[in-house]
């Protein structure tokens, strides 16, 4: 097991490293001059071959010449900078974010936290109401009530998520005036304590509403498959020709099984709501979260910043596969992992 | 021999495949007949087809294909067309729907302004019709209760701001008043008590309006930061009319010669040519041109034109009356004939066959509605009756953006999903058949691309690759940034199957006749594959529909002004949009979100058919 641990973990280091250069290389296309820009104040004051020496010794000295490999180093923080340090994504310095003129790493961690929070809940919430909901419709299948739960669920896993936004903040905002159409905060408020916690959560409902449905739908259905699939096993059978009473044959025999491949399904689906799901959510309700920054990053060209947000996101989506296999294999015995 | 088989060999390969897979030769049918069988194919469609759910969503989708693949083609899109006076209209054929009151009691007045008309009958009473929600709080519809008592005899409809003169010389005045266009000059509103000046004419525009007195006098109210309010002193006692564009007026004097209203007035119309210089009749208004009608009966017309509003045709009989709209004139001559000219975007100039000529009294004409007034006292329409969808924030007719983005969004979502086929289907087929070091390699390739989380990542490829292009190139890079970042889910089905398939007979049997390889993976394998993929191939169009309307929306997609379903609903996360101008995304949303839940449906049913286990599920 622990060599089997190890191996994965060597890969996805190893992975991380190929996609991480790859991004830094897509990177590297846009046409931008860092130099260019710190040089530009001058342009008025110094003659043009005096402006042109001082510009290419500047593009000498912040190492732009240098081939792709080496800034990736330097940039990654496994090669010296110019000023003979090691100063990158490994010592913690993300780098420099342009619109917010401060450091990459002081910008992301509101935004980190608020994001974390609002998807935290999303989770737990969904999953306290998708397992229980799936076991009753698999245990109900093909009755009414199954039907209309799987109506339900088409259309949560069909609409896109800003258009289910787009509904909810019609149906409880404008229509029953519930919920405020968006923000994180009552603006100007100035709360302190209980207050301010409860204002927070009051602003956090609707976008949690949203991340839930649109959850829902989908996890309902796998839990509901599996759970299906796990009632027409032979011990099942037997368990009921023993004559045990329906509740524990549900809920001590079958369920359990039922769940082995819903948790495989549950971390791609973690891993799909950080990224894709609170970039939508966060911007169709103007909350200051990940998916906002990284979105406005893109928007003002703020590099440094974006290539952070992305290595981020990156890191989620292989941490998210290698916690994927190993939970599998260990609710799974019969997965042979180390041959 | 083997130049027959070539010669039956011929046309494309994907073709080949498609065609095995789904209309299996005649010899085979023999085979399977004998031994009682039905082919898998035909076991699938019989299964699918015996689900009313996923038959009927077929049918959707389909015919929604077709709308928006067809109906482009009569409802062409001008991307750079947009229009100030045609934003966030409501949907519905309603803005020439006079009330039936109004004719029976006899019209006495009708003017028309921007898609609203209002009239009075021959009792006084005022009418308003049309979009009369002129902004968000100002409904031209809500007349002051001092209005509805007085007797109006004639009414003149501005942008926003109507002005109507009752029998005893009053004027009054409604509609927004946030540019002074409601704020009376002193004299007139002391005339609404004393009575002593007589009104004869009213006039109302864009930003002000003008009442002129029988003696000659012209009194002008409205937004004086816009437009100088002021005729000079030595046209007193001699003014006959004033024709009001929106940016500015001339005066027609009594003396039959057109002027402007100062000597150092700057307008688009200030520029008076020689013709209307004398012997001039009348004088009316479009948006931006002036029209003077002399007295043999011709027509001069001068100003900003834009749209063909000089391209004044041949009268086969003098002109009695011009009235201007927004980009045409309608005028009415002597022999009772309409004749109109300018724009025909809305069909402002196109006649109804049941006006005769002769019988037409009088022609009111708004921005882009036309009334005649026929002498039996009947009203008769044409011009811009409305939007089937309203107009967006821009003036833009959204049902024509719905069918051209529906469009956009279906083409794209269909050719990266060809895209993501190809590049699934060999890079699958190979890693399946050979295993080894090549399956690795493309394993852990399709697996770093599937890790990494795929909003974000299209957006920065987006971002990067975008920003030098045209619109049309942005497309493409989109559609195949969706087909590169999603291959991986078809890739690991191909393999997957093909695992399964190398092993059996005819695969050996295959090899030992000595068939080449990528022989035996494209034209003997994959056929046999492919109806499983139809499956995710399905859901796939479903998927890249969705992504790329999220892209879009997020605003790395298809750029404006190039209408997608996605970015159709850019603005509409907005509760003043969501409320007030519900038209700006309920359509879009609804047809998006069927086709979208249909095409779910149709991949569940083809999964169901395919796999009689499932259908438990």
């Amino acid at each position: 097991m622990a060599k089997y641990i190890l191996k994965r973990i060597v890969y996805l280091i190893l992975v991380f490293f190929i996609v991480s250069f790859m991004m830094f290389a897509v990177y590297n296309l846009i046409p931008s001059d860092p130099a260019l820009i710190q040089m530009e104040p001058l342009r008025k004051t110094l003659k043009p071959d005096e402006f042109n020496r001082q510009y290419q010794e500047l593009r000498k000295k912040m190492g732009l010449d240098d081939p792709l490999v080496v800034r990736y180093a330097r940039w990654m923080g496994l090669a010296k900078d110019m000023d003979g340090k090691y100063s990158g994504l490994l010592q913690g310095d993300f780098g420099y974010s342009v619109s917010y003129k401060r450091n990459v790493i002081d910008i992301v961690k509101v935004p980190m936290a608020n994001t974390i929070i609002l998807n935290l809940l999303s989770t737990i919430l969904t999953l306290a109401i998708t397992i229980p909901l799936g076991i009753y419709c698999a245990v109900h299948a093909r009755k009414p009530q199954d039907s209309a739960i799987q109506a339900f669920t088409v259309v949560g896993y069909s609409l896109p998520t800003y258009l289910i936004g787009i509904l909810f903040i019609f149906i409880f905002s404008v229509v029953l005036r519930i919920f405020p159409t968006g923000g994180a905060k009552t603006p100007g408020s100035n709360f302190t304590g209980i207050r301010e916690f409860l204002d927070r959560m009051y602003y956090m409902c609707l976008p949690l509403l949203v991340l839930v449905f649109t959850g829902l739908a989908g996890m309902t259905r796998t839990v509901r498959a599996a759970m299906i699939d796990t009632l027409s096993q032979d011990y099942v059978r037997t368990a009921r020709a023993k004559g045990l009473k329906e509740k524990v044959v549900i809920y001590s025999h079958a369920w359990r099984n039922a769940l082995l491949p819903v948790s495989t399904s549950i971390m791609g689906w973690i891993i799909g709501v950080f990224a894709g799901g609170s970039l939508v959510i966060e911007n169709t309700f103007a909350l200051n979260g990940t998916g906002r920054l990284y979105w406005a990053g893109l928007n003002n060209t703020d590099y440094e910043l974006v290539l952070a947000m992305q290595m981020f996101y990156c890191l989620i989506g292989l941490v998210g596969v290698l916690l994927t296999d190993l939970t599998y294999s260990i609710v799974d015995p019969r997965v042979r992992i180390d041959k | 021999m083997s130049e027959n088989n070539n010669s039956k060999k011929k046309g494309f390969f994907l073709f080949r495949w498609l065609k095995r897979a789904f209309f299996p030769n005649k010899e085979m049918e023999d085979i399977y007949k004998e031994e009682q069988l039905e082919s898998p194919f035909r076991m699938v469609i019989k299964n699918f087809f015996s689900k009313p759910l996923a038959v009927i969503s077929l049918v959707i989708v389909i015919v929604i294909m077709l709308f928006v693949f067809i109906a482009p083609n009569y409802v062409t899109l001008d991307l750079g067309e947009q229009d100030p006076t045609l934003i966030n209209l409501a949907p519905g054929y309603f803005m020439t729907d006079y009330p039936e009151e109004l004719v029976k009691n006899g019209v006495q007045d009708i003017s028309v302004g921007n898609n609203y008309a209002i009239g009075c009958d021959k009792n006084g009473k005022l009418y308003t019709w049309g979009a009369t929600k002129v902004s968000k709080v100002v409904n031209i519809a809500d007349i002051p209760e001092e209005i509805q008592k007085a007797k109006i005899v004639k009414v003149s409809a501005g942008t926003d701001h109507c002005v109507a003169l009752a029998e005893d010389g009053s004027i009054y005045c409604w509609g927004n008043d946030r540019l002074g266009q409601c704020r009376l000059p002193s004299e007139l509103t002391m005339n609404n008590k004393t009575h002593t000046i007589n009104i004869i004419k009213i006039g109302a525009s864009d930003q002000f309006s003008v009442a002129i007195s029988d003696d000659g006098e012209a009194f002008l109210w409205g937004n004086e930061n816009f437009v100088e309010l002021w005729i000079s002193g030595e046209y007193r006692g001699k003014i006959q009319d004033v024709a009001l564009t929106n940016s500015g007026f001339v005066v027609l004097l009594k003396d039959g010669s057109v002027v402007k209203p100062t000597k150092s007035a700057q307008s688009a119309v200030s520029n008076i040519p020689e013709g209307a210089q004398s012997g001039v009749k009348a004088i009316s208004a479009s948006t931006n041109t002036v029209c003077a009608i002399k007295e043999d009966g011709s027509v001069v017309v001068w100003g900003a034109v834009s749209k063909g509003e000089n391209q004044i045709p041949e009268f086969d009989s003098p002109v009695v009356k011009v009235e201007g709209g927004r980009y045409h004139y309608v005028a009415l001559l002597e022999n009772g004939k309409i004749v109109s000219w300018g724009s025909d975007r809305y069909k402002q100039c196109e006649l109804p066959s049941s006006i005769e000529p002769g019988e037409v009294q009088d022609i009111y004409v708004g921005a882009f509605q036309n009334y005649a007034l026929t002498k039996d006292g009947k009203i008769e329409t044409w011009g811009l009756k409305g939007f089937l969808m309203g107009t967006d924030s821009l003036g833009r007719d959204i049902f024509a953006r719905l069918v051209n983005g529906g469009k956009m969004t279906m083409t794209i979502g269909a050719l990266s999903v060809v895209i993501e086929t190809i590049i699934g289907v060999i890079l699958g087929g190979i890693a399946g058949y050979f295993g080894g070091w090549v399956d690795m390699l493309i394993m852990r390739v399709s697996e770093i691309i599937s890790s990494m989380p795929f909003i974000p990542f299209a957006m920065i490829l987006s971002a990067v690759m975008g920003t030098k292009v045209s619109i049309e190139q942005r497309m493409y890079i989109i559609m195949v940034i969706l087909g590169i970042l999603s291959w991986p889910g078809l890739a690991g089905l191909v393999r997957a199957q093909m695992l399964a398939q190398r092993e059996m007979e005819y695969v050996t049997a295959a090899k030992t006749v000595g068939v080449k390889e990528s022989r035996i993976i494209f034209k003997h394998i994959i056929p046999n594959v492919m109806s499983v993929c139809l499956v995710s191939i399905t859901l796939a169009f479903g998927t890249a529909m969705l992504t790329e309307s999220t892209l879009s929306y997020l605003g790395f997609g298809v750029p404006l002004p190039t209408p997608t379903w996605g970015n159709m609903l850019t603005g509409a996360n907005n509760s003043i949009i969501i409320q007030s101008y519900w038209w700006n995304w309920v359509f879009v949303g609804a047809i998006f979100g069927i086709t979208c839940i249909c095409i779910n449906l149709i991949g569940d049913g083809l999964r169901d058919a395919l796999d009689p286990k499932s259908s438990g599920r």
